[in-house]
């Protein structure tokens, strides 16, 4: 029996697609579908537009546009149904379909991932509930890639941070509980962060109830039930707890390129003058890019790519240089002269191959180039400077000049606000008369309606006056903000020596930074590196077991005392029989070989994920501590600091 | 023991059985002949109800009354229903037993379960004008015929969406059938209409004529799995045609003068005409038989046979199974047929039984097989015993054979010959009872209250009894009369323990049943926070209601109580409810942001959350149309502030937001009066752009009013300035501003960068000078040889006496410069 791998990338990607396509199948005849935005990347990732063609799509609409027309007589649409708005939306669009349309049309949604009750309610009292037949896409994770399993949910951040909305920590919570009906229950979860504490409660809370309740689904839930024995543990870490390492310049190859050109859904737009023209993706999903911008796949998979991509930028050139010589010299025509026919036909075989490659490294040239230019840029090089004096400690009242320089100079928004953002979090905010200085400074070099950005981010916990509230309350309780000054030491999150070319350590994706959150994960899960790296043995010779700093859960503990949140670590056991039975059915499993989910809940950055990879790859190591070789990455979504502090900014303004 | 080929009847070269389920079925006064009769599948519940337009005898005011009875297939009365509710047009079953009544005014009523109340739905599409004519049921929705042929479609029960399906020609209906969906070629419900002379079929979109030519088509007949199609044609024949309409496979005369009552498919092999008391069964290849009744008789079809009705008799017609045959008939030497007779021989003690084993000893396992399939598909309890027993000695022969079927066939015959007694009345063959499912064959059991039968059953078959539990706490909840503590207290004591009940379906069938207490305290037993909800805000208990749900951590759930108070409750109370609830507020308030801001408002107001309020009035005015709108706004939004000592910073914010856009206006309306160039537009910018666009077009003056106006800090006003010159090219006013200014609060350098950026060297190598303070004399050098001015460059490495700089620009010199940099190389060298 093939080993039973949990959070399989592929198999839950095959099923979210088999889901969809039945679903397509139901309806008859030719179909309009009209989408939500957001999904548009999810379902191009999911399935090729030609797939959809075969299944009846006629023309994709978006649903934000308000364009879909009567060409079809089934009009389809793919929403997701937690919020009121959107579910107002698609009320309007078949109320207006149904009065301009001279034929009857047939309309179904496709509620993603739920139906809810709320939509249910807000479609019967707009008198359209029953003209359309209502059924459930179910889909929760979406995977990235082989490690990194997204829920996609854009807007995850501001709706926990800013709006308070726990809704993303009900769909979290579903999804995992999904994986763990099928490959049992997480043995531990633990992890950092009140609404990180909030997920776990509810998972064991959903735990219950499906105990309770669906017994009657037959034996399959005696085993679902049970502590998985594929499964290590669940690290849940609230985004909250450490913001500063979302919101720094991230410095990883495929980092720079969401900070430059933006992914989503693995896919990014470039500007086709920047790349030539290389060939047009085949089956793209939307309209078709006759513009200046071009759709490129940043495609895990690729060979190029997987060897760049996790890797810091100040390589990339030297990766890319041996690439193209490595291609140049097996491709050269004077070595072909020397070959055997046999040799020869091998050759012409790989050719496609080679070609393949070459694409790809003209590509990724053309892209590193072009961020070359963008690191170059002044704007680029100040706040590089500012973040990594904040993040080395240095006192933060010296960075205020260049502060304020960069204010005056107008340099983009987002930018300004990021590196204000990370100096109070990391200082677990500023003096009062600076806060107050700075704001002044925004508002009169951006305008007065960001006054709503300003308190907008006060709210998330991004930007605040030293002492919690602006109201003046007294000094911060332990746990109610994260201090960085003892981690920085504790933790060792700075990290002078750092080696791009050949990392020895996480703070290589930061070049210095290495990030809190990964830092309390590998407390977790590589005490004994860990505790190498803060504190040396005196005696190389001494066997690594001997420091007495990895010992239980000691740092992880330590540490835990100087961030903001909720501490939890719970286990889920089950009765001995059913443990039994299932290690039975699964084979016996090394500690080894387990798998460490860990989540993010609010997004998780590109940099984290290259730095946990980072991880996985020295636990498999020989010598590694092997309590897990695999680690999977999942959240909420992926984030920046754009994307963050940008959820807060106005875009009004006076007119 | 009889034969069991007794009631085995040739058709063809098939075999056809009449198996004898029951017998004295109905009262004998019943007259079966003036009811409307329809069985629902898998031999489960007969529906009969009297046909309005035949004459019946008078028994007194007790028979006049009008109902529907639901009998078992033995005749046990299941349930009464009383009917007053017009006239009936469809009567018939849902593949999970759910009775439906379809009344000629087009309401449809549901009855879920045997015992329980109905669910209505209309059918709509015109059917209250037309009237609805017959109706076709399958086995999760049915198709109703209207008055003027119109053909809605209804899909299923659970969310009933009548639908209109495309219109055939209006004439005169003879006869009509359906395909079920899930054997139509298009995968959705098609219809066959036999009209005039020929046939029409009908799906979604449209209507197709299939140009038959020897109509009227008397009766139409669908076979179970839509294979075949069976058709009666006025001049008594019988066509049957496959299922894709390419072939006709055979033609039957039935020679008969009168149009049969019924023509109905037994399994897919054999169409049954039947008359008054005689049935005639065509087999394949048109060759059939004929059964004579004594009394009028009804035929309900089945999936794999035919139950045939009459007062005395319930029969099953079905054609007998492979197996039997092998087993069973006449002169048979199949493997099989020799193990039962070797395990006869056994029984009477004669050696001949070895002898026979051992003649069919290569096929013997293959004989085991047929015989355990064969003891499925058997009625009679004795020749399952029979066959059982050969099987057995069969396998005891063998040296490796797995038991698995032998074991589960043993144990689905108990279960069959369970539900087969004549008290319990679900007489289904083996076939049947696959297809239906153990689990639904026990909720059948719950629904006519066998509850010992189907915990037995499901003990046996290692089935969840959790269905079984609640529906007979439900039941239990319902009929009772003792007072609420002592049935709460007995159907806790009964369930206690027992995992998967849901407290919260036995809560609401007290709710219903109008027990409100009794229902408060068995919800308290739900461990599913968010079952609760619905039942609680039906119960009135909003509060409890929204904790439940708050609770349970799905939002969906919480806004929905939240929509259901927000309704209900004035405003004031509403937000006394959601204002102690933290996750409540907060859903409030983000879904007002986007729909309701007057309700933010309020809720601001109530909560006295001046802040948020104070910016909501910003975020209007941000939206309003006109500049007055706007200022007003943000006065109301300042003022917002007023009493609050803490707001300061966001009140003078507030205040210089309004002076800036005044100011803006007052600076517009001045410039476009003056006959400059285009005037530019201020309004909205923020002050840092308002200064910059000031400058750029020399409105130094206004500029300075506005940094003084609004303490602007000097070094951004300076940093401003620079770039409103850059930007505007105004090399001179620079140059001035370098000759004139000593000290600049940003230093000079900027200057020099941001000219030299804008590609004005000249202008940029004049400030090179100036920044003497702020730079070394290596940079210096460099900034000389960016402008491109390589001789001051070693002059101002001569100056500092740098050799090694010095060099370095010798190495870049060329020309005229090269021999001027050269002579101070010399000079520098004598100089040592």
């Amino acid at each position: 029996m093939a080993p039973i791998t949990p959070f399989n990338a592929s198999e839950i990607s095959e099923k979210a697609r088999r889901d969809l396509l039945l679903l397509l199948e139901s309806i008859r005849g030719k179909k309009n579908l009209v989408l939500e935005k957001a999904l548009a990347g999810t379902l191009n990732l999911l399935v090729k537009f030609s797939t959809l063609q075969e299944y009846g799509v006629d023309k994709p609409f978006f649903l934000e546009n308000d364009n879909a027309d009567e060409s079809q007589r089934n009009v389809v649409f793919l929403v997701r149904g937690e919020k009121a708005s959107v579910v107002g939306k698609v009320a309007e669009q078949i109320k207006r379909l149904r009065q301009n349309s001279q034929i009857e049309h047939e309309f179904s949604i496709f509620w993603v991932p739920r139906r809810t009750m709320v939509s249910d309610q807000l479609l019967e009292e707009a008198g359209v509930l029953g003209e359309a037949s209502l059924s459930e896409w179910p889909l929760f994770f979406v995977p990235l890639a082989d490690d990194v399993l997204s829920l996609e949910l854009e807007d995850a951040a501001a709706d926990l941070y800013l709006r308070k909305d726990p809704t993303s920590i009900f769909l979290s919570a579903k999804a995992l509980m999904l994986q763990q009906q099928k490959y049992g229950l997480f043995p531990r979860i633990i992890g950092k962060g009140d609404n990180a504490k909030r997920l776990a409660d509810l998972l064991i809370r959903m735990r219950n109830e499906v105990t309770a309740g669906e017994s009657s689904s037959g034996s399959g839930s005696f085993l679902g039930l049970a502590p998985s024995s594929t499964i290590d543990s669940l690290i849940i870490i609230d985004r909250e707890i450490d913001f500063p390492t979302a919101l720094l310049t991230q410095l990883t190859y495929e980092g720079l390129i969401d900070e430059v050109f933006d992914i989503s859904a693995n896919q990014t737009e470039v500007d086709s003058s920047i790349i030539g023209g290389a060939a047009p993706q085949p089956g793209q999903t939307g309209s078709a890019s006759s513009s200046m911008k071009r759709k490129i796949v940043i495609d895990p998979k690729d060979p190029l790519y997987s060897t760049l991509g996790d890797s810091n930028f100040a390589i990339v050139g030297n990766l890319l240089n041996r690439a193209a010589r490595r291609l140049q010299s097996t491709t050269e025509r004077n070595q072909l002269a020397t070959k055997t026919t046999a040799e020869l036909r091998e050759f012409v075989a790989k050719l496609p191959g080679y070609q393949a490659e070459q694409g790809s490294l003209k590509l990724h040239t053309s892209l590193a180039e072009e961020i070359i230019k963008h690191t170059r840029t002044d704007t680029f090089i100040r706040s590089l400077e500012v973040q990594q004096n904040v993040m080395s400690g240095a006192d933060p009242t010296t960075q205020h000049e260049t502060l304020t320089e960069l204010i005056s100079r107008d340099m983009p928004l987002p930018t300004v606000l990021r590196l204000l953002c990370l100096e109070s979090t990391t200082n677990a905010g500023m003096r009062p008369k600076d806060f107050e200085m700075f704001k002044r400074a925004v508002l009169q070099a951006y305008g007065p309606q960001h006054l709503l950005t300003l308190s907008a981010l006060e709210k998330m916990g991004l930007l605040q006056a030293r002492g919690g509230s602006a109201l003046g309350a007294p000094a911060a309780k332990p746990g109610t903000v994260t201090n960085y000054s003892p981690l920085r030491r504790s933790l060792r999150l700075w990290d002078d020596e750092v080696n791009e070319a050949e990392p020895t350590d996480i703070s290589y994706v930061f070049s210095g930074y290495a990030p809190l959150s990964i830092r309390l994960i590998q407390s977790i899960i590589q005490k004994q590196t860990l505790a190498n790296i803060i504190k040396p043995p005196s005696n190389p010779q001494t066997s690594a077991q001997a420091n007495p700093l990895a010992q239980g859960l000691r740092i992880f503990d330590d540490a835990s005392k100087y961030v903001k949140g909720t501490t939890f670590d719970e286990r889920q056991v089950g009765e001995e029989k059913a443990i039994k039975a299932r290690s039975m059915l699964n084979g016996s499993y090394h500690d080894g070989s387990k798998a460490i989910v860990v989540f993010f809940l609010g997004g998780v950055t590109r940099a984290e994920i290259a730095a946990l990879r980072f991880v996985g790859g020295q636990l498999k190591e020989v010598g590694g501590e092997g309590r897990g070789s695999r680690i999977v990455i999942c959240s909420t979504g992926i984030v920046k600091g754009g994307g963050l502090v940008g959820s807060a900014i106005e875009t009004g303004r006076f007119s | 023991m009889s034969k069991p080929t007794a009631n085995w009847e040739k058709v063809g070269d098939k075999f056809y059985r009449k198996v004898e389920l029951y017998k004295e079925v109905f009262d004998q006064d019943l007259e079966l002949e003036n009811y409307h009769a329809a069985g629902a599948p898998y031999s489960g519940a007969v529906a009969i109800y009297r046909d309005e337009s035949k004459i019946y005898s008078y028994r007194g005011s007790a028979g006049a009354k009008a109902s529907i009875d639901v009998y078992s297939c033995a005749g046990k009365l299941i349930r009464r229903i009383n009917w007053d509710k017009g006239t009936i047009k469809g009567l018939g079953w849902s593949e999970d037993e759910k009775l439906l009544v379809v009344t000629a005014d087009g309401t449809v009523r549901c009855y879920p379960d045997l015992h329980g109340d109905f669910t209505p739905f209309t059918l709509g599409n015109g059917a209250e004008e037309h009237g609805v004519q017959s109706c076709k049921f399958y086995s999760t929705g049915f198709v109703a015929l209207l008055g003027n042929n119109h053909l809605i479609s209804v899909a299923r029960y659970d969310e009933p969406r009548p639908k209109l399906l495309a219109i055939p020609p209006t004439a005169d209906v003879v006869s009509w059938a359906i395909i079920p969906p899930a054997y139509s070629l298009s995968r959705s419900v098609e219809i066959i209409l036999a009209i005039g002379q020929t046939l029409y079929v009908v799906d979604a979109t449209d209507a197709e004529d299939r140009d038959f030519t020897a109509g009227p088509f008397r009766h139409i007949s669908v076979s179970p799995r839509g294979e075949f199609l069976a058709f009666y044609t006025e001049d008594g024949k019988v066509w049957v045609v496959s299922g894709d309409w390419s072939e006709k496979l055979s033609e039957y005369n039935s020679r008969a003068k009168t149009v049969p009552k019924d023509m109905q498919w037994c399994g897919s092999n054999a169409v049954a005409l039947a008359w008054e008391d005689e049935v005639h069964l065509i087999g394949p290849k048109s060759a059939a038989t004929k059964f004579y009744y004594d009394s009028f008789l009804h035929l309900l079809p089945d999936v794999d046979g035919l139950r045939i009705l009459t007062n005395d008799l319930c029969e099953y017609l079905q054609k007998v199974p492979d197996e039997t045959v092998d087993v069973f008939r006449l002169g048979s030497s199949s493997p099989a047929a020799h193990l039962v007779e070797a395990s006869s021989l056994l029984d009477q003690k004669s050696p001949k039984a070895d002898d026979l084993i051992q003649l069919i000893r290569p096929s013997l396992a293959e004989a085991v097989d047929t015989c355990v399939k064969a003891a499925g598909h058997e009625f009679n309890i004795h020749w399952q015993k029979q066959l059982l027993k050969a099987a057995s000695f069969g396998k005891s022969v063998l040296d490796l054979y797995s038991s698995d079927d032998f074991v589960d066939m043993c144990e689905t015959l108990r279960v069959l010959n369970a539900v087969r007694f004549y008290e319990v009345g679900l007489p289904l063959s083996y076939d049947q009872f696959k297809r239906l499912t153990p689990e639904r064959l026990i909720a059948r059991l719950t629904n006519r209250h066998e509850y010992l039968l189907a915990l037995r059953i499901s003990s046996y078959l290692h089935l969840p009894t959790d269905k079984i539990h609640v529906h007979w706490a439900c039941e239990k909840v319902r009929i009772s009369t003792a007072d609420d503590t002592t049935i709460c207290s007995l159907v806790v004591k009964k369930l206690h323990g027992k995992s998967g009940i849901s407290f919260e379906e036995i809560a609401r069938a007290a709710y219903d049943e109008g027990r409100v207490g009794l229902a408060t305290s068995l919800l308290n037993y739900e461990p599913r926070a968010g079952k609760q909800v619905p039942l609680l805000l039906g119960m009135k208990e909003d509060n409890i209601a929204l904790d439940k749900a708050i609770e349970s951590g799905d939002t969906d759930l919480i806004y929905h109580v939240l929509l259901h108070l927000r309704k209900k409750l004035p405003l004031a109370s509403f937000f006394r409810v959601i204002n102690t609830r933290p996750v409540a507020t907060a859903l409030v308030e983000s879904s007002a942001r986007v729909q309701d801001k007057d309700l933010l408002k309020d809720l601001f107001y109530q909560d006295d959350r001046r802040l948020d309020g104070s910016n909501l009035l910003l975020e209007e005015a941000l939206s309003s149309p006109d500049l007055p709108a706007s200022l007003a706004k943000l006065k109301s939004a300042s003022k917002y502030l007023a009493d609050g000592k803490d707001y300061t910073f966001q009140r003078t914010a507030l205040d210089d937001a309004s002076k800036l856009l005044k100011m803006q206006e007052t600076m517009e309306k001045d410039l476009s009066s003056t006959p400059t160039s285009t005037p530019p537009v201020l309004v909205g910018l923020s002050l840092h752009t308002t200064l910059f666009e000031l400058l750029k077009l020399g409105h130094n003056k206004r500029a300075m009013k506005l940094q003084a106006e609004f303490k602007v800090p000097e070094k951004s006003y300076w940093w401003i300035r620079l770039r409103a010159l850059v930007s505007a090219r105004h090399w001179l006013e620079l140059e001035d501003l370098g000759a004139k200014t000593k000290k600049s609060p940003i230093g000079w350098l900027p200057f020099f960068n941001l000219i030299l950026e804008a590609g004005n060297s000249r202008v940029a190598s004049g400030f090179v000078g100036k920044c003497v303070g702020e730079t070394s004399t290596k940079e210096r050098v460099e900034m000389w040889i960016k402008c491109g001015l390589l001789v001051r460059a070693a002059e101002e490495a001569y100056r500092a006496k740098d050799r090694g700089l010095l060099e370095g620009v010798r190495e870049r010199a060329g020309g005229d410069a090269g021999v001027e940099v050269e002579r101070l190389v010399g000079l520098l060298g004598r100089g040592r």
